[in-house]
């Protein structure tokens, strides 16, 4: 197979067409990317003398058949489904939080949004703008009518942040590409998707403030701007919902871990709780890390389809029942990106009589936009080659999960933002600590079969 | 039975085996059941109070069940009198429509699924919404949008004959406060016990109950057959490859999956109170169209044998892939190549094997597996990601809602029992003097959103998830929910080609059933049947006793 000419945007998206040498910056930003983390993972495997498996294929042809692989996961955050149960948890999911409170992490509690975090030593993010907690990488806005509060539109995006910087112009962090950007298209893309309210004034940092993407200075695009929070929605942004952090963790994913009895982890669970690479509660960061693992173990080659990004892969349909004889499938309307390749999806009635509120899935009413999102796949597209042609060695998990025993929700990952008093160890299992206070290898080495 | 647990292993909850009904723990399984739909006169409620409460001591609760199951298995004295001796067990449950009148509590518990009803929640199942189709809810034998049971009584026993002597009592109680009643039966195959009608061994991959049935600490609902040396596999399994599920999943009350399948999750807290060892059972009557599966399975790998990679590929090769099994039950994960009647039959190793990473051979309490171990099958290329077993229990694999834990979540006890007469000939066009034959499925969980609805709805109908590239379930999936009408799905050749199969045709279809509550013992005796309501409800407004 030959290598791949260039990156192209996400969904193969036209936006940039209009801008000269848009394009192609965009091809050597999301290179940049796999460049980078194809070094990280260098980096990591130096002390076992081990190849990357991760690998870009405008730079490296494995050979052989390439086996394309969509990993998908459900659209509605998990982490809200496990720490306060589904009927909380749709009520959260349509509320925005401050920034702060992702680095304030389990310690935030949104019954006393008092209590943002703002001021703790390891929470530099301000409480002044806001995120949603919606961290499977698509989020969503519900319309309500004012007077009635029915919801009128509910509009899901999976847009990376990054392509609306690269529309913006400019550098991006820790990037070195300078994108020659279009800001009137960028507020021509507002007025059209968002609000035909929306001024230019409106989408930039009006006061430097440290974020996700690092230090926004005043007049830089600011993502966090009322058209794409408390009023609207143009693209992710909530911390973890990035293009960049999907090709990280593809990249981390896969080095081979072992626990303390040597032995290779590969409970999914266990794996992103040890590693410490992505959420642990989350139905995205499991899987996607898990599946790359996997292949990883196989001896594979393994890298990312063009074009890169974040997709809603379908909405199910099953079930809704719409009123006036109309059907459902008018009512879910693809506006950006392509079949299999959702970037903008609005779910509305197509006539006015009509709202959102008058959806019924499965005889219950809707009532908030996370009843949809549960109908919403989301996936990223591997691709894998050459099973079997890479060996690597394995390095020792670096971390671990905890959990509640008495109230074992959630699992709280001490290397990123500590945990609670009180937590035990999660996945003991795979720690091999347990494991190897028990004389079993020994007694499977005497009757000649593996450890595990 | 292994007793040697240590601290590595969890301590697992006694379950209330006097309170739980034995269809729920640890499941009825007996060869011959009749299920009583009920619809019973809301003029009579007093009668219909007093024959439940005549019925309550016959309910058989999980202890007795327990006892029946050993007592078979272990060969005591009881169990070796006549089969015919051994009395049938019975079993009750409620549709939120028959509850409702008898406990307006009922209004409380927290499911839209089981308050709506099977033949409401049928669209949302994939289930055909044209009314012409014979899957519609309009056209179902039994629990249809105006015939919704009230009531399921399960009587299920050794025999056939002793099970139509009990259902017949009941029936005659029901006769006399004038209900009315559709009788089911089914029976297992008297050709090929413990096959469902396509012909695939049925039940292999059944969950195990993590609990206790007292505090003897060995005294485990489901059995275990791991060594204990085994850690972490003896904490997880039952039989090898038989996943441990915190009780919760099946059981109200009790603690839940939670992240570390080792550690216990929440306690799954009943609402109202009195749902308290109660559980929700859905039954769905399921007509299998034998003729129709094999004929497309005949088609269908005729035209891939034909294509690179898929040489000498057959019907019953083709149908081996899109079921993950053999028809003998030999998982493709173990004998990719040719069924093993012999793998199929052993307990200790027909459940044994991973999909994600290379199975270990494990050593047991009570036997020896000497068959090939399974190997590493991320994508499918043995197993497809489609077959019906990766569709429903994506075992040590992730999945679209996460880790290893989200397929606990989703783990629910199948205790049915096929219905009608075998096929001769498996390829036969049907015909409607034809006897109908297929499933009686009945399944039990907590929670009818999560489980089996979710099953359905989220894995089986959807062509990828739980993992792609896979398709949709080509076994039990519905093809209304499909854009064109036609179920497809992935397979791999030997050199790593992907080719298509498709079902235009619907090889099962839904012919009635519904949503049930199971209510402990207790819940039966002393909320839905207590005296006391008696006047209550006798003085409520006629319109409200007319519910419907």
């Amino acid at each position: 197979m030959a290598l791949l000419t260039s990156y192209d945007p996400p969904a193969r998206m036209s936006d940039f067409d209009a801008i000269p040498g848009q394009r192609d910056a965009w091809h050597r930003f999301v290179l940049e990317s796999f460049t980078a983390n194809i070094g990280a993972v260098a980096d990591q495997l130096r002390p076992t003398k081990g190849k990357p498996q991760f690998y870009s294929a405008v730079l490296y042809d494995p050979g052989g058949p390439v086996v394309e692989q969509a990993v998908v996961w459900n659209a509605f955050p998990k982490e809200l489904l496990r720490r306060y149960g589904r009927d909380r948890a749709l009520v959260i999911a349509d509320s925005l939080w401050p920034l702060s409170a992702y680095e304030y992490d389990w310690r935030y509690d949104p019954n006393v949004p008092a209590d943002t975090g703002v001021g703790r030593p390891d929470v530099t993010f301000p409480d002044t703008y806001f995120y949603r907690p919606l961290v499977e990488y698509c989020e969503w806005h519900v319309d309500r009518d004012a007077a009635s509060g029915r919801i009128r539109r509910v509009s899901f995006t999976s847009e990376p942040p990054e392509y609306w910087f690269a529309l913006f112009g400019g550098k991006q962090d820790q990037s070195q590409v300078d994108f020659p950007g279009d800001r009137d298209l960028v507020l021509d893309l507002y007025r059209k998707l968002v609000s035909p309210n929306v001024e230019m004034a409106d989408l930039l940092v009006t006061k430097p403030f440290t974020s996700p993407f690092g230090l926004l200075k005043k007049n830089a695009y600011n993502p966090y701007n009322k058209w794409n929070t408390t009023h609207g929605i143009a693209h992710l942004s909530a911390p973890p919902n990035a293009l960049t952090a999907e090709i990280n963790l593809g990249a981390l994913a896969t080095v081979l871990y072992e626990d303390a009895a040597g032995n290779p982890t590969v409970d999914p669970d266990a794996f992103i709780s040890g590693t410490g690479m992505g959420g642990a509660n989350r139905n995205s960061d499991p899987t996607i890390a898990a599946t790359v693992n996997v292949l990883a173990r196989q001896g594979a080659m393994i890298t990312l389809a063009n074009p890169v990004g974040l997709y809603m892969d379908h909405i199910d349909l099953t079930g809704w029942e719409v009123p006036g004889g109309q059907a459902a499938e008018d009512w879910a309307r693809v506006v950006r990106g392509q079949d299999r390749l959702i970037e903008r999806l609005v779910v509305q009635s197509p006539t006015e009589e009509f709202d959102v509120s008058d959806l019924r899935i499965g005889g219950v009413p809707v009532a908030f936009g996370g009843q949809i999102a549960e109908c919403i796949t989301v996936k990223l597209v591997g691709a894998a080659a050459g099973l079997g042609s890479v060996s690597n060695g394995r390095l020792k998990l670096t971390t671990a999960g905890y959990v509640d025993p008495a109230n074992a929700r959630e699992v709280y990952v001490a290397g990123r933002r500590g945990r609670p008093s009180g937590t035990v160890k999660a996945f003991a299992y795979e720690s091999g600590e347990i494991e190897s206070r028990r004389p079993r290898r020994a007694a499977a080495a005497r009757a000649g079969r593996p450890a595990r | 039975m292994n007793t040697k647990a240590g601290p590595a292993f969890p301590l697992e909850p006694v379950l209330d085996v006097e309170e739980i009904q034995g269809i729920v723990v640890p499941g009825f399984f007996k060869p011959h059941q009749i299920l009583l739909g009920v619809r019973y006169d809301r003029a009579h409620i007093d009668k219909l109070l007093s024959f439940i409460r005549d019925l309550a001591p016959d309910i058989a609760n999980a202890a007795e069940t327990l006892r029946d199951r050993r007592g078979h298995r272990e060969g005591t004295a009881e169990a070796k009198a006549a089969p015919s001796e051994w009395p049938p067990l019975v079993a009750i449950a409620f549709s939120f429509r028959g509850l409702f009148d008898l406990t307006p509590g009922a209004d409380a518990i927290p499911s839209p699924a089981f308050k709506n009803g099977l033949a409401r929640r049928s669209a949302l199942l994939g289930d055909p919404t044209d009314p012409k189709n014979p899957g519609h809810p309009s056209k179902w034998h039994v629990g249809g949008p105006t015939t919704e049971l009230d009531i399921l009584i399960i009587v299920a026993g050794d025999t056939r004959r002793s099970v139509k002597l009990r259902a017949a009592e009941i029936e005659r109680a029901l006769a006399g406060i004038k209900a009315k009643v559709i009788s089911q039966a089914g029976d297992i195959r008297e050709d090929m016990p413990g096959h469902e009608h396509f012909g695939f061994d049925d039940g292999v991959s059944q969950p195990g109950i993590r609990g206790r049935a007292s505090k003897g600490p060995s005294d485990f609902i489901t059995d275990r057959h791991v060594d204990a040396s085994e850690f972490p596999a003896a904490a997880m399994m039952g039989y090898p490859g038989q996943d441990l599920v915190w009780p919760g999943e099946f059981v109200i009350g009790y603690p839940q999956t939670g992240p570390d399948p080792l550690i216990p999750g929440p306690v799954l807290a009943p609402v109202p109170d009195w749902t308290r060892n109660g559980s929700f059972l859905v039954y769905r009557r399921l007509r299998q169209d034998v003729g129709l599966f094999w004929r497309t399975m005949r088609e269908q790998a005729e035209r891939l044998s034909g294509l690179p990679g898929f040489a000498g590929l057959d019907d019953v090769g083709l149908a081996a892939r899109l079921v993950g099994r053999w028809r003998s039950g030999a998982p493709l994960s173990r004998s990719p190549a040719k069924d093993n009647p012999d793998l199929g039959r052993a307990k200790l190793a027909n459940n044994h094997f991973r999909f994600d990473s290379d199975t270990p051979s494990l050593e047991l309490t009570d036997g020896t597996d000497e068959f090939g171990a399974a190997k590493a099958d991320p994508i499918g290329v043995v197993c497809p990601l489609a077959a019906h077993i990766r569709k429903v229990n994506t075992r040590d694999a992730p999945s679209d809602t996460g880790g290893r834990s989200s397929t606990y979540e989703r783990r629910l006890l199948r205790v049915g029992v096929p219905f009608g007469p075998s096929l001769k000939d498996s390829y036969a066009k049907a015909s409607a003097r034809d006897p109908e034959r297929g499933l009686l499925f009945l399944g039990i969980q907590t929670s009818i959103e999560e489980q089996f609805e979710f099953l359905q709805a989220r894995w089986m109908n959807d062509d990828s998830r739980p993992k792609a590239p896979s398709g949709h379930d080509m076994i039990v999936g519905q093809n209304a929910p499909t854009s064109d009408g036609v179920r497809r799905c992935v397979l791999f050749g030997s050199g790593l080609q992907q080719a298509m199969v498709e079902a235009p045709g619907q090889f099962v279809t839904p012919t009635g059933g519904g949503y049930f509550f199971v209510p402990s013992k207790n819940a039966l005796s002393a909320v839905i049947g207590a005296e006391a309501r008696r006047s209550r409800i006798n003085s409520r407004p006629k319109n409200a006793a007319s519910r419907s």
